[in-house]
C-alpha cells in the first residue's frame, strides 16, 4: 500500500485536461489564497448563521410575534442537541453514506463515548481519573471507540449488505444488554448513571484559564460582558458555542478526510467495490480505517452529549432507536453528503420542538390561544381539545416517520443531495465558481 | 419445589442419588422451557423468514405487525370475554381472534406491499431496510396514539388482555417431574400446529411451490410464466398475517404481553432466528428457533443458578447471532452464495 498510488498520474499537457478543456490554474500565491477563501465562503456563511442564531432567536422572541416564533424556532437547548446528535449523524453518514456499509449498530460508539465520560467523572474506571480534563476524556473516548470499531469491523467486514447491518446490530445489542446490567455503572444500571460531582465539564482553549468554561445543563458557566464587548452569554448560549466549536472542528476533520485520496477510495467502494479492488486498492483496510474514524467521531458526539446532559441511560445511548435517529437525519439531510445529516437533524429537532409537550410547543400554544368555545366544539364527533392533545402533543415521531417514508420513496438523495444535484456540484464549489466568474468579469 | 423433588426421589427410590435427580429435573425443566420459547420464536420468525426468503427483504416492520396483532387479538378477547365466560368458550374465541387477526393483517401486508414496497424493488437493499424502518416509526406511533386515546399505558403490558386467558392455562401442571404453566404447553401445541400448517402450505399448495421456486431462482421462476409480482404480494401478506398470529399468542403470555415495546423485542428475536436459520430455508427457521429457544432456556437456568447477571439469556442470544454470522454467514441451512451480495 503505497500512499502515492492514490494520486492521478500527471498528464503531459499541463494547460489542458484529458477532455481538452483548459485547466484554470492559480497564477500567484495571492490567487491561491483567494481561491481557498472562495471555496469556504459557504462554510463561513453557515458557521456565521449558527453563531448568530442565539442573538436572532432572542431578538425575534422580543418582537410582537414572539409567542409564534417561540413555537416555530428551536430553543438554544434544542440547538445544542442538534449539534452533538448532528455530529453523531455525520459520523454515521461517514461510514454508511460514503462506503455503502450500513452501520446499524452505530449507537454502540456513541454509547461508549457517553458512558466513558460519566463513568470516568464518577471515578468508576481504571487509569482514567476523575480529574482528567474533559477534552482529554473526549480523546480517550474517541480512541476507545476507534479500537472497538476495529475489533467489530475485523469480523463484520467479511459481510456486506443486509448481513453487515445485522452483525453490527448484533454487536450493539450485546453491548446494550451488557450496559443495562453492568452494576459498576450505578446501583441501578437499567436507568443509567448521573455525574455525582457538582462541577461542570470544562471546554475551551486548553491551558488558558480565562478561555475555559464549564458546560452543562444547570451547572454551566455564564459570562457577563464577554471580552469587554458588552455581550452577555447565558449558560445555555455558552455551552452552545463551546460544543459548536468542537463539532465544527470535527466536521472539518471529517470533510478533510472525505476530500483526501483516502475518501475517494471510500466512494469507489460504495460505487463498485469489486472494481476498486481490481484497480489495486486493498478495500478491507480502507473500510476498517473509515469504520474506526466514524466510531471515534461518534464517541466524541456521545461524550459531548454526556458532558452537557451529565447523565446517561441505556435507551438514549446504546439503543437501536439512537441509530435510527442518525438514519433519519442522514436520509432527510442527504445520504453521503456529510453536512446533510446536520441539517436533517436540525429539521428533526425543529419538528420535535414544534410538536413537543413543552411550554413552547404547538399544542400548548393552541390550547392557550384558541378560544374556549372552539376547543370545546366537536369535530367529527371528537372534542377539538382532545384532537389537539392526541394528534399534536408530542407526536413528532409519527409525522417524522411519514416524512421519512416519503423521502425514501421520492427524495432518495435527501435535502442537501437534491440541492447538489440541482446546482451540479457541492454548494461550496458552485459558490466559489460563481464568485470567481464575478471577479473575472468585474 | 425442593420438597417436591425430594418426595419424588423418595417415591421412586432414588434417595441415594439426589444429585442425579437434580440433574435430570434440571434438564427436563430446561427442555420444556426451551420448547415453549422455541414455539414462540418460530411463530415470531416464520413470517419474516418467508418474506426474506422469497423477496430478500428484511422487513423491519415485522415486529410492529406482531405488536399490532397482539393489540387486535386483545381487543377481540377483551370485548367478547366476560368474567362468566367458560374456559372452552375462551379458547374458541381465541382461535377466532387468531383467524380474524390473520385475515386483517394479511390484507394490510398485501396493501403495504402494493403501495410502498413495490416501487423500491430495483433499488439497493439499503432502501428496503430504510423504508420498512420508516413504517415502524409510523405504526408504533399510531398504536401509541390509539392506545393512549383509550386510556391505556402503551409502555406496560395490557393486563386486561392477559386476564382473558382461561384458568386452565394459568394453572401449573406436572410434566416429567417439572411443574409448567398450562399456557406454555398450549404455546408448544400452537407452535407445532403453525409449523405443520406452513410446511403443508409450502409443499402442498400452488403458492407454496411458487415460493420455493422463487426463493431458489426468481428469474427462472418468472421465465416459466409465473407471476412473481403477485406471489410477492401474497407472501408479504401471509408474512404479515403470521406476525399477527404470533402477536395474538404473545398477548396471553405474561412474559411478553401486548405493549408498544413488544414490537422491537420480537423484531430482534425474529432477526436472530432468521439469520441463524439461513436465507430462504423454512427448515432452517424451525431448527434455529429450537436452537435459540434452547439457548435462552439454558442461559436462564444458568443465570438463576450460577451467574448473577440478569441480561445473560438475551446477551448470549446476540452473541450466538454474531457467532453464526462470523462462522457461517449464510446461516445453518442457507445457500452458500448469500452474505456477500
Amino acid at each position: 500500500m503505497d500512499p502515492t498510488d492514490d494520486r492521478p498520474t500527471e498528464s503531459v499537457d499541463k494547460t489542458h485536461d484529458r477532455r481538452g478543456a483548459p485547466i484554470d490554474r492559480p497564477t500567484s500565491a495571492r490567487d491561491t489564497a483567494l481561491r481557498y477563501a472562495e471555496t469556504h465562503i459557504s462554510h463561513v456563511a453557515v458557521v456565521f448563521a449558527f453563531v448568530l442564531y442565539p442573538v436572532v432567536y432572542s431578538f425575534l422572541l422580543g418582537t410582537p410575534l414572539g409567542d409564534e416564533f417561540a413555537v416555530l424556532l428551536p430553543r438554544i437547548r434544542t440547538m445544542i442537541a442538534v449539534l452533538y446528535l448532528g455530529l453523531f449523524a455525520m459520523s454515521f453518514d461517514f461510514i454508511s453514506g460514503y462506503t455503502g456499509y450500513l452501520s446499524f449498530g452505530h449507537a454502540m460508539f456513541y454509547g461508549t463515548g457517553a458512558y466513558l465520560v460519566v463513568m470516568a467523572a464518577n471515578g468508576k474506571l481504571p487509569i482514567v481519573s476523575p480529574e482528567t480534563p474533559f477534552f482529554v476524556l473526549l480523546l480517550v473516548a474517541a480512541a476507545l471507540a476507534g479500537v472497538l470499531a476495529l475489533a467489530v469491523g475485523a469480523v463484520s467486514f467479511r459481510l456486506s449488505g443486509v448481513y453487515f447491518a445485522m452483525i453490527t446490530l448484533g454487536f450493539a445489542e450485546v453491548l446494550h444488554v451488557f450496559i443495562q446490567n453492568w452494576d459498576r455503572v450505578s446501583d441501578n444500571p437499567r436507568d443509567g448513571a448521573a455525574v455525582t460531582s457538582p462541577d461542570g465539564f470544562e471546554l475551551g482553549v486548553p491551558g488558558i484559564d480565562g478561555l475555559t468554561f464549564e458546560i452543562g445543563r444547570l451547572v454551566g458557566d455564564s459570562v457577563e460582558n464577554a471580552f469587554g464587548l458588552g455581550i452577555d452569554l447565558s449558560s445555555a448560549e455558552l455551552s452552545y458555542y463551546l460544543i459548536g466549536a468542537v463539532v465544527l472542528v470535527c466536521y472539518f476533520a471529517l470533510q478533510r478526510i472525505i476530500h483526501s485520496p483516502f475518501g475517494r477510495v471510500l466512494i469507489a467502494i460504495r460505487e463498485n467495490e469489486e472494481r476498486a479492488r481490481a484497480v489495486g486498492y486493498h478495500t478491507f483496510f480502507y473500510k476498517m480505517g473509515a469504520f474506526a474514524i466514524a466510531g471515534a467521531f461518534a464517541a466524541i458526539a456521545g461524550g459531548l452529549y454526556a458532558g452537557y446532559r451529565r447523565s446517561v441511560a441505556p435507551e438514549s445511548t446504546f439503543d437501536l432507536f439512537v441509530t435510527a435517529d442518525a438514519l433519519l437525519a442522514s436520509i432527510i439531510g442527504g445520504f453521503g453528503t456529510l453536512a446533510g445529516p446536520l441539517y436533517g437533524h436540525l429539521f428533526h429537532e425543529t419538528l420535535s420542538g414544534i410538536l413537543s409537550t413543552d411550554s413552547d410547543g404547538l399544542a400548548r400554544y393552541l390550547r392557550e390561544t384558541i378560544p374556549q368555545s372552539v376547543l370545546e366544539a366537536e369535530l367529527v364527533g371528537i372534542e377539538v381539545l382532545r384532537l389537539v392533545n392526541v394528534l399534536i402533543d408530542g407526536r413528532a415521531e409519527l409525522y417524522l416517520g411519514m416524512i421519512f417514508i416519503l423521502f425514501v420513496l421520492f427524495v432518495p438523495r435527501g435535502l442537501l443531495g437534491s440541492v447538489r444535484d440541482r446546482l451540479g456540484g457541492t454548494v461550496s464549489e458552485v459558490v466559489a465558481m460563481r464568485v470567481r466568474q464575478w471577479r473575472k468579469n468585474r | 419445589m425442593i420438597a417436591d423433588v425430594t418426595a419424588l426421589s423418595t417415591a421412586i427410590g432414588l434417595t441415594q442419588l439426589p444429585l442425579l435427580t437434580d440433574v435430570t429435573i434440571g434438564i427436563a425443566r430446561v427442555v420444556l422451557d426451551g420448547l415453549s420459547k422455541a414455539a414462540l420464536f418460530v411463530l415470531i420468525a416464520s413470517g419474516l423468514s418467508l418474506i426474506f426468503g422469497l423477496m430478500g427483504i428484511l422487513n423491519f416492520a415485522h415486529g410492529s405487525l406482531t405488536m399490532i396483532g397482539a393489540y387486535l387479538g386483545g381487543v377481540v378477547m377483551v370485548v367478547t370475554v366476560t368474567s362468566d365466560t367458560a374456559g372452552p368458550t375462551r379458547l374458541l374465541l381465541f382461535f377466532l381472534a387468531i383467524a380474524a387477526v390473520f385475515g386483517a393483517l394479511t390484507a394490510f401486508g398485501a396493501a403495504m406491499e402494493r403501495t410502498i414496497i413495490r416501487p423500491i424493488y430495483d433499488r439497493a437493499p439499503l432502501f428496503q431496510i430504510l423504508l420498512t424502518f420508516g413504517v415502524v416509526l409510523v405504526l408504533d406511533e399510531l398504536v401509541r396514539i390509539i392506545v393512549e386515546f383509550r386510556g391505556l399505558q402503551p409502555q406496560s403490558d395490557w393486563q386486561a388482555a392477559i386476564g382473558t386467558a382461561p384458568d386452565s392455562l394459568s394453572t401449573w401442571y406436572d410434566v416429567a417431574g417439572v411443574s409448567i404453566r398450562g399456557l406454555y404447553l398450549f404455546e408448544i401445541a400452537i407452535g407445532a400446529a403453525v409449523v405443520a400448517a406452513i410446511y403443508l402450505f409450502l409443499t402442498r399448495t400452488r403458492y407454496g411451490l411458487y415460493i420455493r421456486a422463487g426463493s431458489e431462482d426468481p428469474e427462472m421462476t418468472q421465465a416459466l410464466g409465473i407471476d412473481i409480482r403477485r406471489a410477492f404480494t401474497v407472501v408479504f401478506g401471509i408474512g404479515a398475517g403470521l406476525a399477527g398470529v404470533a402477536g395474538v399468542m404473545l398477548m396471553w403470555d405474561p412474559r411478553y404481553g401486548a405493549s408498544v415495546p413488544l414490537g422491537v423485542e420480537t423484531l430482534l428475536i425474529g432477526f436472530i432466528v432468521v439469520i441463524i436459520g439461513g436465507l430462504g430455508s423454512f427448515k432452517g427457521t424451525v431448527v434455529a428457533s429450537l436452537l435459540a429457544g434452547g439457548t435462552d432456556a439454558t442461559m436462564t437456568w444458568v443465570f438463576q443458578n450460577h451467574v448473577p447477571f440478569p441480561g445473560l439469556p438475551e446477551m448470549v442470544l446476540f452473541v450466538v447471532l454474531v457467532g453464526v454470522l462470523i462462522v457461517r454467514p449464510q446461516g445453518l441451512f442457507g445457500l452458500a452464495e448469500v452474505g456477500g451480495h
